[in-house]
Parts: C-alpha cells; sequence; structure tokens
C-alpha cells in the first residue's frame, strides 16, 4: 500500500511540474492577486490527481482540459470574492497586460512556444484584446461592450476573427 | 437557429460566453450529436488553451508545491490516524476507503427501499392523508433513492478508477499526462462485466501505453489483443498481451494509425501470439 501511495504521488508530481506554473498564470490574470492564484492553481491539481478518471469526458488534450478547470475555478472564485466584496473596490482593473517576469518553463517545449507567439502576433491589437478580456475575465459579451466602448457586434465579431486567427495560425506555425 | 447560424457562435461558446436563447439552441444543437460543429468546437478550446498556457507570468511553482505538500501530509496523518478522521479526508482515489464508502453507499441505498416500502405502507393506511399528498412524498423517495443509486454507481466506477490509477505504471502516467494526451477509455463487453481500460496516447511523445484491470486469465494458447479500428482500414493489430494473474496488464502499443479517423479501439481473444484480424470475442471496446 505504501509503495502505491507513492506511485501516486508521483503522478502528483508530474502534474504539479508540467502545469503548475501555467495553472496559477492563468487564475491569477483572472483573479488579479497571487496568493489566491496559487492557491486555485493547488486546488485543481489536486482535485485533478484526485479525480484523473475524468478527464476523458472533455475529450480534448490534457492541456485544454486543464485549462478550462482553471479558468472555471477561478472564475467562481472571483464570484465569490465579488459577492462578498463591494463592487466599488474593483471597477478599472482588468486583466490586461500584465509585468511579463519569467516565462513559464517546462510546460511547452520553446518550439511550441514560438509557434503560439506566431499565431498571437497573426491577430490585431484590438482583436487581441478583446479576446484575452473574454477569455481571463468573468465579463458578459454586453459588459466587455461597455467597457471597451465597441458595439455588441463589434465584440462578437472581433472574438470570432480572432479565434479563427489563432486556430489558423496554429494550424500553421504549429509543425 | 440552423446550423450555420450556429456554427458563427461556436468561439463565443469556445469561451463560455453565449447567452439566453443562442446559448439554450446551441447546447440542444450540440446535444443532437453535430460532429462538424463538436471538432470545431473542440478546435477553438484547444486554441484559447495553447493561448492561456502562453501567458508569461511569475513563476510560482514551490508555493504551489508546498501547498499540495501539506494537503499530503495531511492525508498520509488521516491514513493512519482513527477512521473518522481518514472519512474526513478526501478519499476518492483511496482503494479501501472507496470500498468502505461504495459498501456504505450500498447500504444506505437498501435502508431507503425499506423505509420507502415501510412509508408508503403507513401511508395507505393513513386515511388523514390525501392520495395527492402521499404520492407526492412517495415520488419524492423514490427521487431520493434514485439518487442515492446513481451515488452508489458513482462510488463503483470511482472504486474501479482507483483500481486502475493504484496499479499504473510510472510510463502509463507518462503518457497519461502528457499535455497533448489523449484518453479512450475501455468499457467490458458481455465476456468480462468486471473489466476496465485505458488507452493513453500521446502523440508529442509517441508513444501510446495501454492500462487493464479485472480481464479473466486467457485460456491455454490464447492472449489478447488490442485493435485499432480505423474508419477506411478497419482493424489495425496493437498489441497483443496476457494480463498478471491479478488481471491488470500495463503495454506499449503501436500508435494510432496516421491520416485516418480512429472509430474504435477494443480488445478481443485471440490465439497466442496475435493474429492479423480480429476472430474472437470482444472484451473491452471504447470509442476516442
Ligand atoms: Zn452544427
Amino acid at each position: 500500500m505504501r509503495a502505491v501511495a507513492a506511485g501516486d504521488r508521483e503522478a502528483l508530481r508530474i502534474l504539479h511540474q508540467r502545469y503548475g506554473n501555467a495553472l496559477a498564470v492563468v487564475a491569477e490574470r483572472i483573479l488579479g492577486e497571487r496568493a489566491d492564484a496559487e492557491e486555485v492553481a493547488a486546488d485543481v491539481l489536486w482535485q485533478v490527481w484526485r479525480q484523473a478518471g475524468t478527464y476523458d469526458r472533455a475529450r480534448g488534450s490534457v492541456g485544454a482540459w486543464l485549462m478550462t478547470v482553471v479558468r472555471s475555478r477561478a472564475i467562481d472564485r472571483l464570484r465569490s470574492r465579488n459577492a462578498r466584496a463591494s463592487a466599488h473596490e474593483r471597477a478599472g482593473d482588468e486583466a490586461g497586460a500584465h509585468g511579463a517576469a519569467d516565462p513559464v518553463a517546462d510546460l511547452h517545449s520553446a518550439e511550441r512556444r514560438r509557434a503560439v507567439a506566431a499565431a498571437m502576433a497573426t491577430l490585431h491589437e484590438n482583436e487581441r484584446a478583446v479576446l484575452e478580456l473574454a477569455y481571463f475575465s468573468d465579463l458578459s459579451q454586453s459588459i466587455i461592450a461597455e467597457r471597451t466602448g465597441l458595439p455588441l457586434g463589434t465584440v462578437k465579431s472581433r472574438i470570432r476573427s480572432a479565434l479563427l486567427k489563432l486556430r489558423e495560425g496554429l494550424q500553421q506555425f504549429g509543425r | 437557429m440552423d446550423h450555420d447560424q450556429l456554427k458563427d457562435l461556436l468561439p463565443l461558446e469556445a469561451l463560455g460566453r453565449l447567452e439566453g436563447e443562442e446559448r439554450a439552441a446551441m447546447a440542444a444543437h450540440l446535444a443532437a450529436g453535430c460532429d462538424e460543429c463538436e471538432a470545431e468546437l473542440r478546435q477553438f478550446r484547444e486554441a484559447l488553451a495553447a493561448m492561456a498556457m502562453n501567458a508569461a507570468g511569475e513563476a510560482s511553482a514551490d508555493r504551489i508545491w508546498s501547498r499540495l505538500e501539506s494537503r499530503l501530509k495531511f492525508e498520509q496523518a488521516a491514513d493512519s490516524g482513527s477512521p473518522a478522521e481518514a472519512m474526513r479526508a478526501p478519499s476518492s482515489a483511496r482503494g479501501a476507503s472507496a470500498v468502505r464508502r461504495w459498501r456504505f453507499a450500498t447500504a444506505v441505498a437498501a435502508a431507503a427501499a425499506v423505509v420507502l416500502a415501510v412509508v408508503a405502507g403507513r401511508y395507505a393506511n393513513n386515511a388523514e392523508l390525501t392520495r395527492r399528498q402521499s404520492a407526492d412524498r412517495i415520488a419524492a423517495l423514490i427521487d431520493q433513492n434514485r439518487a442515492l443509486a446513481v451515488e452508489n454507481e458513482n462510488q463503483r466506477r470511482e472504486l474501479a478508477i482507483a483500481h486502475l490509477k493504484l496499479s499504473a505504471s510510472g510510463r502509463l502516467t507518462q503518457a497519461m499526462l502528457a499535455p497533448d494526451a489523449r484518453v479512450i477509455r475501455l468499457g467490458p463487453l458481455a465476456p468480462a462485466r468486471g473489466a476496465a481500460g485505458i488507452v493513453a496516447v500521446s502523440e508529442a511523445d509517441r508513444q501510446a501505453v495501454l492500462h487493464v484491470a479485472g480481464l479473466p486469465p486467457p485460456p491455454p494458447g490464447k492472449e489478447y489483443e488490442l485493435w485499432w479500428i480505423g474508419a477506411k482500414s478497419g482493424p489495425l493489430r496493437a498489441a497483443v498481451f496476457a494480463p498478471g494473474a491479478n488481471g491488470s496488464a500495463t503495454v506499449a502499443s503501436t500508435m494510432p494509425p496516421v491520416g485516418e479517423r480512429l472509430l474504435a479501439s477494443a480488445i478481443t481473444l485471440e490465439p497466442a501470439g496475435g493474429v492479423d484480424k480480429p476472430t474472437g470475442a470482444a472484451y473491452l471496446k471504447g470509442v476516442p
């Protein structure tokens, strides 16, 4: 039983090594707060490790599944935090530009990172901004329209064209 | 809304940003099984995940690990501590505890059935209650009992998964946890009701690994054979193996066929050494 537990623990270590930083970075972009983000990342790793059997349901890659889980966990936390705190506090702050510190190591090969960066570079700046705002936040389309001063239809079409370009770019640059 | 209109909304669906009518229409369309939208949605989700994984930020792996470590320590303490502590700890992956909870759930479900019968009998005899009231009450109890049955089923599945996880080798773990890993879960067919299997495929690592549990020992002169079933090629030999005494095995398999849609993966019983096309009964099967 001990040996088995040790093997199990190894799986957690691999998961942590491969995804820990990336999960925390995504959670931080959404939550805007470091310690909370690390806790969300730990929660997700723990949950995933405990319930590894559920991940085929996403029917995508493990990476995509984990990003989905961490994003929804972070958004849940944001909601419960916002429900507690009053709204005045974080009116202007957004999931926008972030001082890039160390690159997140180990998750992607350098090659893959370059491919994704190249795909992102095919987006217009205003497409990228709307896409990131939609992904790294809990804002509805209409709130995004309000915040950016764009018509709702434009928000929708920018998100759409941004994601189409990103997908195309990944197909083109990724292998 | 038709397919074309909904297809335009897939990027917003991938972001979880559809609302109201559009959201409902999308859910119905996907539930009805549109392969094209399903595939496109998956691509958008992968693209978003790639963007997310590329996001730059401060590294905090050490602090995350210390959070995980303290949870592990808590678990270990619970493991060697009192049953009450052990019950409190998250325990989905611990075999013994899963068995305990499974038994518990079975007992609760059985007890609920008895209560249901007793309550139903008493209500029928109680003249003060309208028929309507007792029908509602019984319906509620039936619901409750059904919920317990579902929970029981979940526990059973959890137990099977725990078993798979606990016996899986490091190699399978590696393949399953690769960033691009895809997993095909193999479900039991008639000859092996208690069996379960997983095939994990990582294109990046060029590795495919099969893990099975609960297979009956093959008769003399026979072995199990794993197949990739392609849309054009039909069944292709993937691995030949015999499980250990406990019915489980972890084996490397060939990669699935390239440039072709994979319809399924299956395990059949075949002459030892394997054959080129399946001839025997299928024991496990799964759809990617
Ligand atoms: Zn469709």
